[in-house]
């Protein structure tokens, strides 16, 4: 009788149980997210160019970073990522941003340059960037819409190459490490991306230079984004990046002075 | 007394009731806001004008294409593979069976590192493929495998179920009256299982129309050759919203309308089975 009364009301008591460990797990998430937030003010976040990948942890590495093509974090600002500061591939983009209220003006931090890099096997026999116009070779780029994408363009305008040179892209990535990647694996026979993400992944790759007169203008811009919760800590870092230290260790990655030495500027 | 308990039943009943339909209508909302938003965020107008952008005409050539070969490829090769797997058992059934579904759980990231290093130029059948000429990397047959890969389990699955659910007298009944093993096959097996294998295809189809990650890992992305609709909506991400909104509501409107044709067939076919048991019922017991 008294085990009757019990299992009548044991489903109702299941559920109230069921409802109440679901109510403490939801209390439970939402304390350690907002735990997590109160880090996060602490910790700036820094979007920056993929190709900054290896350097910008070695100047700092108490921000969250996140790496990747310069125009798709740009676009990830403009609708409203919480980012505190942005370091972009190209000047455009920051400017862009700058323009509609979204970052402080923009500064160049660094410089860098364009080169080719053709995989270990070489089976397409690129030996200069004249040879990636023979036809059969299969060639990685950026997307236009990428900085080292459109640097490419430029260079290949430069050299009078447009026409030849893109009918043998087979593959628009989407930054440049993945271009690296595509050529490192032997997947693609070349691809064009700079200098320092060639220094990467040495032996896995040949690399071919640019030459100095085809260079396009290679310059990295850096900002702080306008919504940061934490303009403070956001600006103490773009100052070591500008300092002495942040500097060498760019240039130890085989960045370039963020102002071009002296003869160069006088012969403009 | 009892009547108070019968009161105190109704009353948490009731509030169960409350409780569920608050939780049903949070889903509902939480599923449909996404979908809602993006047509909220574009036109009819816009979507229109974006179908003559050649980057989207293109991507949509692309999918399609590749969608179709790699859906017959399926439909080939996965036919004769659901009714071996549904109508034997062997030893190594259920490992076989698992690799079936296997791809429907992997990361579509994982698929495309695998397909990599399986069919890449330095891949494991690479060297062989490269013997007969065939490179597949950065190729519309790299998409179309791809998409195979990702694409096949909901079909193969579905068409297991399907050829199992089929009453195995029917087969025999054919066997014993002298029609040969492929002619039961067409002519009792596949029949009696077309309902469940069609809603495997769409299934597999609105599936593969929508790879992502396996395709901008082992094809690559470009435009009018390796760029499907979801790579172009995530190269156009930052250069062209409004196309990226129009392809994105084109695939809402081709998977809704995948999945009502599939909800309107199967309740058309169950009421037409429904009808055909009340009419052969009776005479196939007597």
């Amino acid at each position: 009788m008294s085990r009757r009364r019990d299992a009548a009301p044991a489903p109702r008591r299941r559920l109230v149980a069921a409802v109440a460990a679901s109510l403490l797990a939801v209390s439970v998430v939402a304390a350690t997210a907002e735990r997590a937030t109160a880090t996060a003010r602490a910790q700036i976040t820094v979007f920056a160019a993929a190709s900054l990948a290896d350097a910008f942890p070695k100047i700092d590495p108490s921000p969250r970073y996140s790496f990747a093509g310069s125009n798709g974090l740009a676009a990830q600002i403009t609708l409203g990522a919480p980012a505190d500061v942005f370091a972009s591939a190209n000047m455009t983009l920051p400017n862009q941003l700058h323009a509609k209220g979204l970052c402080s003006q923009p500064i160049v931090f660094t410089r860098n340059t364009l080169v080719i890099v053709v995989s270990k096997a070489n089976p397409a026999n690129v030996h200069s960037v004249y040879d990636l116009a023979k036809s059969g070779v299969k060639l990685v780029v950026a997307g236009p819409g990428v900085p080292v994408g459109s640097y490419t363009l430029q260079v290949l305008k430069n050299m009078n190459l447009t026409a030849s040179v893109t009918r043998n892209i087979v593959s628009q990535e989407a930054d440049v490490r993945e271009v690296l990647a595509k050529v490192a694996l032997g997947e693609a026979d070349a691809g064009f991306v700079y200098s320092t993400d060639a220094k990467t992944v040495p032996g896995q790759v040949a690399v071919l230079k640019v030459p100095a007169w085809a260079q396009p203008k290679v310059q990295y811009g850096i900002c702080v984004v306008s919504r940061s919760g934490n303009r403070q800590a956001a600006r103490s870092f773009v100052a070591r990046v500008l300092g002495r230290a942040g500097q060498t260790r760019l240039l130890a990655y085989g960045f370039l002075p963020r102002v071009k030495p002296s003869p160069p500027t006088s012969k403009k | 007394m009892i009547v108070a308990t019968g009161d105190r039943g109704t009353l948490g009943r009731t509030a169960v009731t409350c409780v569920y339909i608050g939780m049903t209508i949070v889903t509902l909302t939480f599923l449909a806001l996404p979908i809602a938003a993006i047509f909220a965020h574009t036109s009819p107008a816009n979507l229109f004008d974006q179908l003559s952008n050649p980057v989207v005409r293109d991507a949509f050539e692309v999918s399609l294409k590749t969608s179709i070969v790699a859906q017959l490829l399926i439909l080939l090769f996965g036919t004769p593979t659901a009714y071996l797997l549904a109508t034997n058992r062997f030893p190594g059934h259920s490992l076989a069976v698992t690799l079936v579904e296997l791809p429907l759980v992997l990361p579509p990231a994982v698929a495309g590192v695998g397909l990599l290093v399986a069919f890449g130029q330095m891949g494991l059948l690479g060297s062989s493929l490269d013997f007969f000429g065939v490179s597949l990397p950065f190729t519309q047959g790299a998409v179309t495998v791809a998409v195979a890969f990702v694409a096949s389990p909901l079909y193969i699955r579905q068409g297991i179920a399907a050829f199992e659910a089929a009453d195995p007298n029917l087969a025999a009944a054919s066997r014993t009256l002298g029609a040969s093993a492929l002619r039961t096959f067409f002519r009792i097996a596949l029949p009696v299982a077309r309902g469940g294998l069609a809603a495997g295809l769409a299934l597999s189809f609105a599936r593969g129309l929508g790879e992502f990650g396996a395709t901008i890992m082992f094809a690559g992305s470009l435009q009018h050759v390796t760029q499907t609709l979801p790579l172009a909506i995530y190269a156009e991400f930052d250069r062209n919203f409004d196309a990226t909104l129009a392809m994105s509501g084109v695939l809402v409107l081709i998977s809704i309308a995948l999945l009502l044709g599939l909800r309107i067939g199967l309740s058309w076919q169950a009421s037409a089975s429904k009808r055909s048991s009340f009419l052969f019922g009776p005479s196939a017991s007597s």
